[in-house]
């Protein structure tokens, strides 16, 4: 049902659907709801489209009536189709801007660029993870040769010529009293030897034994350590290894220490790490082999006849030191089943690092 | 040391399970390398007696016996022919599990009921003997357990002993031990015969090698039954438990007393030793025949037993087939001694010959131990088989060792263990040990038995309580390291350096460093250059194995076949490691540096540098190696191929500021080798191989490039310092030149730098070219400049700067601008 009202009513009226129609123009997102605002509107054949049958009521009023009404009217008129105009425009420049993007899309499946990746090798993992442990405590990281004199590798070690320990260690000889370090426990008798106690290092390295099997190679890493102080204990080994089994294993592990015999440490003890996969529950763990513990080395207080030999006082100081093999904690760690593959070189074993 | 836990009831008691003995071991003693069943594991063991025996109706092979187990007669067939009716054998009953781990069930067998089963030695773990069932000699009664007589089973640890424990090698230590961790008594067997037999000293003793043979007892037992009578088969059962072939009565009775004291003992057969045993030392070129058929050449530092004519021994290893106990013997001389260990090792090593004996020998036996030894097995031997031991010994024993006092503080047992320490339990426990021990005002002195030489020093006796105590009640404590610690900045540029290299995408490998002479020669390294004459190791593993590296180089391109072998399609690997050069020992030093070696100083003032001590030059490298394709193309990547550029652009990444001066290497293509040069010091080259190195490592066809860098020039992650930069936009400006093919591009940059244009602030390469648009025997070299300053910089200025530019390379170089 149409209407008429009085003049001022009518432009009012007038003014608000103006803002009305401006606002749902702003307000619209597709060229189809553009249009629908069109009709509502300004459609000719919509009789709901106030401001046309207002136009369309012009023509009973008065002249003076019908030039207010119908200003009004043809004003607002016009800035509602500039703003359909231009909106309608803008919506062609963003259809055209989606339609052209669409065409760009990629397959984000393909690979990307592949950017280099190498490697570190297992046993240097391990021992970097180690050595950052021990320089969390305060300790220093000592180096030595690997040529290594008769004297720096057995006999200040407390292992003099024909002692049986030597047989057990099968040693690489060069020219007379040089041998292929066996351990690098003589990094640590050349580290006492150069400054006084407190001592605090640990020592990782190639070494060499003349052994050859599957679960032997002639060279192989380890890592040791050293701690001279005063009041150092058992306890001082014990704690200390155990915050490092924990680092690098995680924070469930525990360690057991079992009576050993060394020649450099007395007492000495071996050093078992609980199983970080099984804890001990499977017998049939490929880890532990249902052991529940795994061997991680040997340890012990350093023997009074070593520290005498490098001139610190056995009853002002006592120290502990201690030794692992990397090779077998990254075998342990990352479950690599045999030893030889550390040595050759292999991209299929290295680049999995 | 094989302890079969039947045997060890002899000396001590105990109530524990096979699984708590292992942990109590290991935890408190020694480690067990593991746990060995023989015999029948569980189930029942009776003395039958064969009623009938005869051959299968339905099989030729198998027999059928009807067997009384005393009230019960049952069918048992067999494949063993040699039961008889009338002998009595051990039958397993069905429901027993054998240590092979088989279940016996009553079973058919072709037809016929067989109702468990007739046992021969080895199944009863008496000895390794399968040839037919065992029969049983002497008083058996039809009926009883097997058990009543001999173990039908049997446990056996392995314990992995400790070189400092020669003690724990015989039963009668292990025993003691297990006693001191369990606190309870143990006991030895009382050796009892009559000294009835023929004198010992019908035969002289002599000892000339005094300082070789602390002890040597020697004892005869005559009148020995016939030849080739067995020891009695408990005897042989607990040789074989322990890991030795039994062989004959005498024979099995030394192995016997050796296991239960540790203490090897010789017999010889008594009429075949002429005169008397001498122990002396060998003469020179003296040679023997041995129990293993080998002839040995002997030294003279070498220990034999010899009778006034021949040497019958090579003492404490293996004796030689004259005058050895056989079938005949009937008279034997026993031999106990104690000889130096460090002689038998080398004696040992020498002949390549390690015995059971030899390496009980070499850990040190106890002299004491001697008599005990000698009275145990003439007694077993007059028990069976019936000899008459000799009323005395023969016994050269000048310096008899005495028992040593070690003091023990208390409170030094604390600080070392880490846990307090009652003193009667720490007495107690060495006590346990056997030593003797006195308290005295909060000290322990404790006289140390003769068979426990590793106890010398307080340390020694502490170490014992504490594990007889119990490791694991050692708490956890963190020492506070009053020192800052820390990584050398050497140390943190290396980790740095080996982490830019696997970021640059090469994989980190760790090879040997020693190879085979192939290396040098396939390098075309002559040897006798200096540094390139390999060290040697004296005892390689094989010929491949021989010789220290003198770079890193071989062992990255073995790896480098290897990979290829397996199919790779090439490869970037690096490796940081030391190399080894030998340096001349200068004249007169050979004695200085054995010293040094030896003994740890010169016996020089002066210092001397320890590679002339040493003549071993070590040295810290990194190297790297591209070979073939190293990343194949992808769907929007080129493929990635070793070249001389892939290389050098490491080595600027590891070396900035690097110079590289065109210069050969034997192993290197001679047109595309360089040496790096930093601060004007070579530190290492960068190439790409030689073809026929290429060949000679088995990569032809491939593309391989290398560098090798002294480990102290690189600095792959350089102090960084703030250089001032202004908010102005830079200028650019190219420039193409035509120069003769054979200037060097590096010239032209140097030659640009050195104008030290102010303004200049990046040059860039960014085209060489030769060509259809370059006339012959010449390039085009392409440069891209950036000209930056404080303020905007106007064209005028920067084409004065770039005709400069033009003005010295055409000067230079003769080049000729073609565009700017
Ligand atoms: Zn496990």
């Amino acid at each position: 049902m149409c209407y008429h009202s009085a003049l001022m009513m009518a432009v009012d009226r007038i003014e608000e659907l103006r803002e009305e129609a401006l606002s749902a123009v702003a307000s619209v997102g597709s060229t189809s709801d553009l249009e629908s605002v069109r009709v509502r509107y300004l459609g000719w054949n919509n009789c709901s489209a106030e401001l046309t049958e207002i136009k369309k009521g012009i023509r009973d009023l008065s002249p003076e009536e019908r030039r207010e009404v119908g200003g009004a009217a043809n004003k607002a008129t016009k800035e509602i189709e500039t703003a359909l105009a231009e909106r309608r425009e803008e919506s062609v420049a963003v259809a055209e801007r989606e339609k052209r993007l669409s065409s760009e899309a990629v397959d984000v499946t393909l690979p990307g660029v592949p950017y280099p990746k190498g490697s570190l090798h297992p046993s240097l993992r391990v021992i970097d993870e180690v050595v950052d442990f021990f320089v969390g405590l305060g300790y220093r990281v000592a180096e030595g040769p690997e040529v290594e004199t008769d004297y720096y590798n057995f006999t200040a070690l407390n292992i003099p010529p024909g002692h049986p320990a030597r047989g057990m260690q099968d040693t690489f000889f060069l020219d007379e009293g040089l041998v292929l370090r066996t351990h690098t426990s003589p990094v640590q008798i050349r580290t006492m030897l150069s400054q006084e106690p407190p001592v605090y290092v640990v020592c990782p390295g190639r070494t060499y034994r003349r052994d050859s099997d599957p679960t032997h190679t002639p060279m192989f890493n380890q890592i040791e350590g050293l701690a001279v102080d005063k009041g150092l204990t058992l306890g001082h080994l014990k704690g200390t290894l155990a915050a490092m089994a924990r680092h690098v294993f995680g924070e469930d592990v525990s360690l057991r220490l079992r009576p050993s015999y060394f020649q450099f440490t007395e007492p000495s003890v071996e050093m078992d790490v609980s199983c970080f996969v099984c804890g001990g529950s499977d017998p049939n763990c490929k880890v532990c082999r249902g052991a529940g513990w795994i061997e991680m080395g040997g340890a012990g207080m350093v023997d009074p006849a070593v520290l005498e030999e490098v001139d610190y006082d056995p009853e002002e100081y006592t120290g502990f030191a201690f030794g692992f093999g990397p090779d077998r904690m990254a075998m342990v760690k990352y479950g690599v089943p045999d030893l030889r593959l550390f040595f050759e070189g292999d991209l299929r074993f290295l680049q999995q690092f | 040391m094989r302890v079969p836990l039947n045997w060890l009831r002899d000396y001590v008691d105990f109530d524990l399970s096979v699984e708590e003995l292992v942990e109590l071991f290991s935890l408190r003693s020694q480690e067990v390398d593991g746990v060995e069943r023989l015999g029948v594991l569980e189930g029942e063991v009776v003395v039958g007696e064969v009623v009938e025996f005869g051959q299968h109706p339905n099989a030729d092979r198998l027999n059928v016996a009807k067997v009384d187990l005393g009230g019960q007669e049952v069918q048992i067939v067999a494949g063993a022919p040699n039961p008889y009716p009338g002998a009595r054998v051990p039958v397993v009953l069905p429901g027993s599990t054998l240590a092979d781990g088989r279940k016996l069930k009553k079973a058919k067998l072709r037809g016929l009921e067989s109702y468990g089963m007739m046992m021969s030695e080895r199944e009863l773990g008496i000895s390794n003997d399968h040839g037919g069932i065992l029969l049983l000699e002497g008083d058996y009664e039809v009926g009883r357990p097997v058990s009543d007589y001999f173990p039908a089973g049997e446990t056996v640890l392995e314990l992995d002993v400790n070189p400092n424990r020669p003690d724990l090698w015989g039963m009668i230590g292990v025993a003691r031990e297990l006693a001191a961790i369990l606190k309870t008594a143990f006991r030895v067997p009382e050796p009892r015969f009559e000294p009835t037999g023929e004198p010992t000293d019908d035969y002289t003793l002599r000892v000339e090698a005094e300082d070789l043979c602390p002890r040597y007892d020697l004892r005869r037992v005559s009148g020995i039954r016939p030849a080739g009578e067995r020891a009695p088969l408990e005897m042989r059962r607990r040789v074989h438990a322990a890991g030795m072939r039994p062989v004959n009565a005498i024979v099995d009775a030394t192995n016997y007393v050796m296991l239960e004291t540790g203490q090897p003992i010789h017999a010889f057969d008594a009429r075949e030793v002429r005169g008397g045993i001498v122990v002396r030392r060998a003469h020179p070129g003296e040679k023997m025949t041995l129990l293993d058929g080998t002839t040995r050449q002997l030294d003279e530092e070498m220990l034999v037993i010899a009778d006034q004519e021949r040497g019958l021994v090579i003492a404490g290893v293996m004796g030689a087939e004259d005058a050895e106990v056989g079938d005949e013997t009937s008279d034997v001389l026993i031999e106990v001694a104690t000889f130096a260990g460090r002689n038998i090792m080398e004696t040992s090593q020498r002949l390549g010959l390690r015995t059971d004996a030899s390496g009980r020998f070499e850990r040190g036996l106890d002299p004491n131990m001697v008599s005990y030894a000698m009275d145990r097995v003439v007694g077993l031997l007059a028990e069976h088989p019936g000899g008459q031991p000799a009323p005395a010994t023969l016994s050269h024993y000048p310096e008899p060792a005495r028992p040593w006092e070690v003091p023990l503080r208390l409170s030094r047992a604390e600080l070392l263990l880490g846990m307090p320490v009652e003193e009667d339990e720490a007495a107690e426990r060495l006590e346990l040990l056997g030593c003797e021990v006195r308290q005295e005002d909060g000290r322990l002195f404790a006289t140390v038995p003769t068979f426990r030489r590793d106890l010398e020093r307080e340390a020694d006796l502490i170490e014992e309580v504490g594990r007889l105590v119990g490791l694991e009640n050692v708490p956890e404590r963190l020492p506070g390291v009053p020192l800052p610690g820390g990584l050398s900045p050497a140390q943190r540029k290396l980790r740095r350096l080996r982490h830019l290299l696997a970021d640059l995408g090469l994989a980190e490998a760790v090879t040997y460093p020693f190879g085979p002479d192939r290396w040098n020669r396939d390098l075309a390294l002559q040897n006798g250059d200096a540094g390139e004459e390999p060290l040697k190791l004296r005892n390689p593993l094989s010929a491949e194995a021989t010789n220290l590296r003198t770079t890193l180089l071989p062992g990255l391109l073995d790896a480098a076949a290897r990979n290829r072998s397996f199919g790779a399609r090439g490869g970037a690997v690096f490796e940081v490691g030391h190399v080894f050069e030998s340096s001349e020992q200068p004249e007169g030093m050979r004695e200085y540096a054995l010293r040094f070696r030896l003994a740890g100083e010169t016996g020089l003032d002066a210092e001397v540098p320890t590679d002339l001590l040493t003549g071993v030059t070590e040295k810290g490298k990194v190297a790297g190696l591209l070979a073939g394709t190293i990343y194949p193309p992808g769907w929007n990547v080129p493929a990635f191929a070793a070249g001389f550029f892939e290389a050098k652009g490491i080595v600027e990444r590891l070396v900035p500021g690097a110079i590289f001066e065109p210069r050969p290497r034997p192993f290197l293509h001679p047109g595309r080798a360089a040496a790096v040069l930093s601060g004007g010091v070579e530190a290492g080259w960068v190439g790409e191989l030689h073809p026929d190195a290429v060949e000679k490592f088995g990569l032809e066809g491939w593309p391989v490039a290398a560098f090798e860098l002294d480990l102290e020039v690189t600095e792959p992650d350089p102090a960084p310092r703030f250089a001032p930069f202004y908010n102005v936009p830079p200028v650019s400006r190219d420039l193409a030149v035509v120069v003769g093919e054979e200037v060097r591009v590096g010239d032209m940059l140097e030659v640009v730098s050195s104008l030290g244009s102010p303004i200049l602030a990046d040059v860039r390469v960014f085209d060489v070219y030769e060509g259809s648009q370059v006339p012959t025997g010449k390039k085009s070299v392409a440069l891209n400049f950036t000209f930056r300053a404080e303020e905007t910089l106007n064209d005028a200025v920067v084409k004065e700067d770039l005709d400069r530019i033009s003005e010295r390379l055409r000067e230079v170089f003769d080049a000729e601008v073609r565009s700017s």
